[in-house]
């Protein structure tokens, strides 16, 4: 394939030699950062990088939204206020009792001497992209260290929980999902109060790991952080049960899970920030 | 796209594909759009490598496999390696692609962007949960000397005549 103004021979290295260099260096770059974490650097490049970017682009589905609202039915919209009206008058009644519930609680822990719950102080965050991978169940949000967020924080949505603040940037950050396969989340089952973890088996689902087979749990079932580890608030919902199975080797049972937050679909989601505990003892 | 013969691939418009590419990736998908949703990068880098190889070739796929692992919240390295292989590939088969016409190149890409996914896939998998460690990877050397021990013995059994015979 020698056209004029080329040489005959070939002065530069060929292809499978290239391919074999550029092999290597990926091979480095993900031991790199698998194993030693050495390139979040790089991660925080990309991050400076893209998120302008990334703010400039949502810019036409936020205006699509806009425009879709715009447009919606005068009756719907009469609709909508009614059922609004009426679950804020339920609502109303609920707030009340809460509120009761809260003095009481408060003199109670008083009483006791116990720390306040963490998780009071809360940053809103707007969902900036989605990552599509099959391994980390991962997604950005447009609040970073710059609005107080750290490692580890909790981040839910209306629902429920979301998942964990995983890494932070200047403008914004990463969160790993509860649906992802190395997440682990501390629960109780709301019915019965039996505690157990879930974990993650990605692509949006959970499992209830380590149920004895005798268990009560049923399809169905609610299940809440139990606040044990001290990263989550006690009592956010995370998962009801959808299926309980009981399987043929092992001693446990095999419960699967749907989460409650929007995993894929929420925007709009909170992040919990609690003090940053002293321990004392 | 009108396809550009070899001269008409200006940087200007290389690097404009490449950033439109970029830039679609970043819009907030989700749902089935996201499931469903082309590897605009990979594409872009893909047709420019088929139709300019001198000036878009491993390390740029390299780079912006680095980005779409970013975007991801991958390893590093993950997207990189496998649009490295992808490039590659698409060498080996360029003057053959070509030739075709758009239904045949795409049928001819089809293997080929199957490859990178599963690449992806393997390293991902490699990366962040080896099931086993790297020895699931130990019988391809016990086999390998197996097959050394077995051709050797058969050698050895029949003589040199198994070669002439055939």
């Amino acid at each position: 394939m020698a056209t004029q103004g080329q040489l005959m021979f070939a002065r530069r290295l060929g292809p499978t030699a290239r391919l074999l260099i550029w092999l290597l260096i990926g091979v480095v770059c993900v031991v790199f950062d698998a194993r030693y974490q050495a390139l979040e650097g790089m991660r925080s490049a990309f991050s400076l990088l893209l998120q302008p970017v990334r703010e400039l682009m949502r810019a036409p589905t936020d205006v699509a939204a806009e425009l879709g609202g715009f447009f919606t039915r005068h009756r719907l919209l009469q609709k909508e206020r009614d059922v609004l009206l009426a679950e804020r008058s339920r609502l109303l009644v609920g707030v009340n009792a809460a509120q009761e519930l809260a003095r009481e609680n408060a003199e109670l822990r008083t009483l006791l001497q116990l720390q306040t719950r963490p998780g009071q102080q809360v940053v809103h965050a707007a969902l900036l992209y989605q990552g599509h991978d099959w391994f980390a169940q991962r997604i950005t949000l447009d609040a970073g260290g710059g609005s107080g967020l750290r490692n580890g924080l909790p981040v839910v949505d209306a629902v429920g929980l979301m998942g964990q603040v995983s890494r932070v940037y200047p403008g914004s950050s990463e969160v790993t999902l509860i649906s992802n396969l190395e997440q682990l989340t501390p629960v109780f089952v709301e019915r019965t109060g039996q505690r157990g973890l879930v974990a993650g088996s990605g692509y949006g689902r959970l499992e209830l790991r380590y149920m004895p087979a005798q268990t009560d749990v049923r399809p169905g079932d609610r299940l809440l952080t139990s606040g044990i580890d001290r990263v989550y608030p006690a009592g956010i919902p995370v998962a009801r049960i959808s299926r309980v199975s009981r399987s043929q080797s092992g001693p446990y049972l095999r419960v699967e899970c749907q989460p409650l937050a929007g995993l894929e679909r929420s925007r709009a989601v909170l992040v919990l920030v609690a003090e940053p505990q002293v321990n004392t003892r | 796209m009108t396809v550009p013969n070899q001269t008409s691939g200006s940087w200007r418009r290389i690097l404009g594909t490449l950033a439109l590419a970029v830039l679609l990736e970043q819009l907030p998908w989700s749902g089935w759009a996201l499931a469903l949703r082309p590897d605009f990068v990979l594409v872009a880098v893909l047709f420019w490598v088929l139709h300019q190889p001198a000036r878009i070739g491993f390390g740029v796929a390299f780079f912006l496999g680095l980005l779409a692992d970013f975007q991801d919240g991958a390893v590093f390295g993950q997207h990189a390696i496998a649009y490295v292989i992808g490039v590659y590939l698409l060498l080996y088969l360029r003057l053959r692609l070509l030739q075709f016409d758009p239904y045949r190149q795409a049928a001819q890409l089809f293997p080929l962007l199957l490859t990178v996914q599963l690449t992806v896939l393997l390293v991902g998998w490699l990366a962040v949960n080896p099931p086993a460690g790297l020895g699931v990877l130990l019988p391809v050397f016990s086999s390998v000397v197996l097959w050394y021990l077995i051709a050797l013995f058969v050698r050895l059994w029949h003589g040199k005549g198994l070669q002439d015979r055939s």
